[in-house]
């Protein structure tokens, strides 16, 4: 089913979406109790070296893949280094890092990352199609709901396309700069975006219209190729979860770690 | 067809039957609808025709139960699908009586892949799934798509998807097929592929098939009013039934009529509302009244060739990508990898001079849009250059272009302060007056192009580039189309525009630019590059056949146009031979529906 998106052949692509999904979700909910630096920094380590493993990602796509997680990481060490009440650690006014600031703000940051990487490996080795079906026929979605969001991700592929066609019509009759090109203001990017959002629409009504004639929520239905949930898949859940729970054990028992009472 | 079928309808319940049926949308005081009644029994194929705003599309809507299920309106009277009235029946369950092949390719298909989408039907259907891919073999092989099989929906041409979206309509074993103009947006080549799959699926006499064609000069093709469905219905402009009978004898009877509402027409029917001669143009009383239309043959009373004019657009060796331009042109700018830097045509050499119509014509994707946008300054060439003043451009859909919140405002856009007098003239100019406070999202599909049009030729450019101007036009909007692109060469611009319409190109154009294999393989007087056979064919043009026998017969350019030119006027000039409509048919209450 690798015609959708470029989803290499890989043992984690073999695994079944919904258990991979659950896998991340609990894992997420686990951190979520963790606010010390080394379990989630040990726990991206591991994830990393998991995905290294398994997921057989292009390093270039994999490292590609981090900016957003790394940003969004950066902004939250930032933020709490530099607001967060404690033992002052570096003092040059106005720029003052507090010691409690930089536990927590490490400890927030690489739980993103941790969550990062293991998400980068979800949507790396993981067919939409086949996600849909897994959770239509594993996790009682309804065919509805995610037919609907497979045709919506039909729709997704042609919008930058349809996004370009309308600026450029647009662009035909604005008076041109002194160097050539157009202006692209928030006025202009307002009407593209409207226009956009009117062809969009017609177009979803229509595709919700096609749906609906293919006999879409009629009843029971068939599952034509079904996605297997084997053995194996239990097994990944059980390694997975086993080792996030002997790290965090592990980490308590040196003594490390901290709960979300070092928040306040 | 119909013999086959008989015994079938005798004992099931006819595939549609519509009595009485009314239809008013809110806030119109007009029925779409009137007092529409017919059968359609099982295996039948009819097709509907009817002017633009008659209720083609209301009267399919009622039969999928879109309206009044997903679209409010006032309905009276019954309609029933396979005997199940619409209105106490959901859309979903009316599904598994129906194959609906819609309109645009692009929604026809809702899945990432080919096989998907077929299962998908089955699936729904609660098909076994051992028995889903040997149907899914079935169903491709009969619309003729069995190599498309594995391929992902969003790498097909639109030929393609609508061959896939047929198939799986007809997969489920539907008692009725619904097609809501297939073939609009396809080339000819996609048209004939589509039409001869709906041939093919229809064949067996199992399914029956309601048509809505609105191109049915080129939905009929070489083979005139024998190509289309066996039975037609025409609809009014006041939504009632006008005609409904065997399409071969309802069609001469209709033909007037048909004609002055700017429906396109199969050749032999539309020469017979023109002329007043029956029998097509194999007929030679019909050809001797188009040569008495081409005038002179020794060209004494032609007009001078046009006058060329200055060069106003000029592409030199130019190569044609779908590469946008860049937004900067700093030191950092980076091509994106994913970018399409194939090139769709190269060494282009066209020149374009004032007071000049142009045509290009090909395939679909063979890169005449993006010629175009080249041209335009809104793709980078890959090589070559462009030279001249900045030329305007009409997109293929005009609701792209819209900026204004009013149709006036429209036009308005990026002009100087002063243009209000000019803009007003404009308006009327394209018919445009009435609707000039009116949201231009909110206009018919001819006025939006119209609009469109208006708004670019107010910039009064030095030259005027169109993509498909008269796509999914009727006829009356076509040729105001010609008479407004004439209006602007006889006002100096020189104008290029892309068409699958050959008729159109052969009324309007002075040249042709054949566009094939990538590359430009045709440049010429329209008459000479629409005799070429053999460029044609690569190039994936059909030239109908009333086009074909003007350019093979008559000698100039100018005459051709003066035959074309002279259909058309006859749109607006009424019929004048086709017989007195005999008042036993004429009437919305007549067509006693005929015995099955």
């Amino acid at each position: 089913m690798s015609w959708v998106g470029a989803v290499a052949a890989s043992p984690l692509s073999r695994r079944n979406p919904t258990v991979k999904l659950a896998l991340l979700f609990l894992v997420s909910l686990l951190l979520l109790v963790v606010f010390d630096p080394v379990t989630p920094g040990v726990l991206y380590l591991l994830g990393l070296a998991a995905v290294l493993g398994f997921a057989r990602i292009p390093a270039r796509t994999l490292l590609l893949a981090h900016l957003p997680f790394v940003g969004f990481a950066l902004g939250i060490l930032v933020v709490n280094a530099l607001s967060r009440p404690g033992e002052v650690l570096v003092d040059l006014p106005p720029i003052r890092v507090s010691v409690e600031g930089l536990v927590v703000g490490s400890a927030l940051a690489l739980r993103s990352m941790a969550i990062g990487i293991l998400s980068i490996g979800f949507i790396a080795t993981t067919d939409p199609v086949a996600l849909m079906t897994s959770l239509h026929q594993h996790a009682r979605l309804s065919a509805r709901v995610t037919f609907a969001v497979l045709a919506g991700y039909r729709m997704l592929q042609q919008l930058p396309r349809e996004w370009q066609v309308i600026r450029q019509a647009q662009s035909v009759r604005s008076p041109l700069r002194a160097r050539g090109g157009t202006r692209f203001g928030v006025r202009a990017f307002g009407t593209a975006a409207f226009a956009l959002l009117v062809v969009s629409l017609r177009r979803g009504e229509r595709l919700s219209q096609s749906l609906e004639s293919r006999g879409l929520g009629r009843g029971p239905r068939t599952v034509w190729r079904p996605v297997p949930l084997g053995p194996a898949d239990g097994l990944l859940l059980v390694c997975a979860l086993g080792a996030v729970l002997l790290v965090m054990f592990v980490v308590g028992a040196l003594g490390l770690s901290l709960g979300p009472d070092t928040l306040f | 067809m119909t013999a086959t079928s008989a015994p079938a309808s005798s004992t099931a319940p006819p595939a549609v039957r519509f009595e009485d049926v009314s239809v008013t949308f809110p806030r119109s005081n007009r029925a779409v609808l009137a007092g529409a009644s017919f059968t359609i029994a099982a295996g039948e194929r009819v097709v509907v025709l009817g002017p633009s705003g008659a209720g083609k599309s209301t009267l399919l809507a009622m039969v999928t139960g879109v309206v009044p299920h997903s679209v409010i309106a006032d309905v009276t009277g019954t309609v029933t699908v396979g005997g199940r009235d619409t209105r106490d029946t959901e859309v979903v369950d009316l599904a598994s009586l129906l194959g609906v092949l819609p309109q645009d390719p692009d929604s026809a298909v809702c899945l990432p892949g080919v096989e998907q989408e077929l299962a998908f039907v089955l699936e729904n259907r609660a098909v076994p799934p051992t028995e889903i891919s040997a149907r899914i073999d079935g169903a491709l092989a009969t619309v003729g798509a069995a190599a498309l099989r594995g391929r992902a929906t969003g790498t097909l041409s639109g030929g393609e998807s609508q061959r896939v979206a047929l198939a799986a309509a007809l997969i489920g074993r539907p008692e009725i097929l619904v097609l809501d103009e297939p073939t609009s947006m396809l080339d000819a080549d996609g048209m004939r592929q589509v039409r001869d799959a709906v041939d093919a699926a229809a064949r067996p006499g199992t399914v029956a098939v309601l048509l809505v064609e609105h191109r049915l000069d080129e939905y009929a093709g070489n083979r005139g009013i024998a190509g289309l469905p066996e039975r037609c219905i025409v609809l009014g402009a006041d939504g009632g039934i006008r005609h409904d009978g065997p399409t071969a004898s309802v069609l001469p009877r209709a033909a007037g009529e048909l004609h002055r509402a700017g429906c396109w027409l199969p050749c032999e029917t539309e020469l017979q509302a023109a002329l007043g001669i029956p029998g097509g143009i194999a007929e030679p009383a019909v050809r001797r009244a188009l040569l008495g239309l081409a005038g002179d043959p020794t060209g004494a009373d032609a007009p001078p060739a046009t006058v060329a004019g200055a060069v106003v657009l000029a592409g030199r060796a130019l190569g044609v990508s779908r590469d946008p331009v860049p937004r900067r042109t700093g030191r950092f700018h980076r091509r994106r990898p994913g970018a399409d830097r194939r090139a769709l045509l190269s060494a282009v050499d066209v020149e374009l001079r004032a007071g000049e119509i142009v045509a290009v014509l090909g395939r679909n994707g063979a890169g005449k849009s993006s010629l175009l946008l080249t041209l335009a300054g809104l793709l980078t060439p890959t090589g070559g250059t462009v030279a001249g003043e900045r030329p305007g451009l009409v997109f293929q859909n005009p609701e792209h272009q819209f900026l204004g919140n009013t149709v006036r405002e429209e036009v308005l856009v990026g002009l100087p302060a002063d243009a209000g007098p000019r803009v007003e003239r404009l308006l009327e100019e394209h018919g445009l007056g009435r609707l000039a406070d009116r949201n231009p999202y909110r206009l018919s599909g001819g006025q939006k192009r119209r609009l469109s049009l208006a708004a670019m030729l107010a910039h009064k450019r030095a030259s005027l580039l169109a993509d498909e101007p008269t796509l999914g036009l009727d006829r009356r909007s076509t040729i105001a189309t010609i008479a407004a692109f004439r209006r602007a060469a006889a006002a100096g611009t020189g104008i290029l525009f892309s068409s699958h319409d050959v008729r159109t190109v052969a009324t309007v154009a002075d040249r042709v630019l054949l566009v094939a294999d990538g590359r430009i393989v045709a440049d010429g007087p329209a008459i000479e590059v629409l005799r070429g056979g053999e460029q044609l064919r690569r190039a994936g043009v059909t030239v109908p056949p009333l086009v074909a026998w003007l350019v093979a017969t008559l000698d100039s350019g100018a005459r051709v146009r003066r035959v074309l030119d002279a259909l058309d006027a006859s749109v607006d000039a009424g019929d004048r031979g086709a017989p007195a409509p005999d008042p036993g048919t004429a009437g919305p209450a007549a067509a006693p529906a005929v015995t099955r």
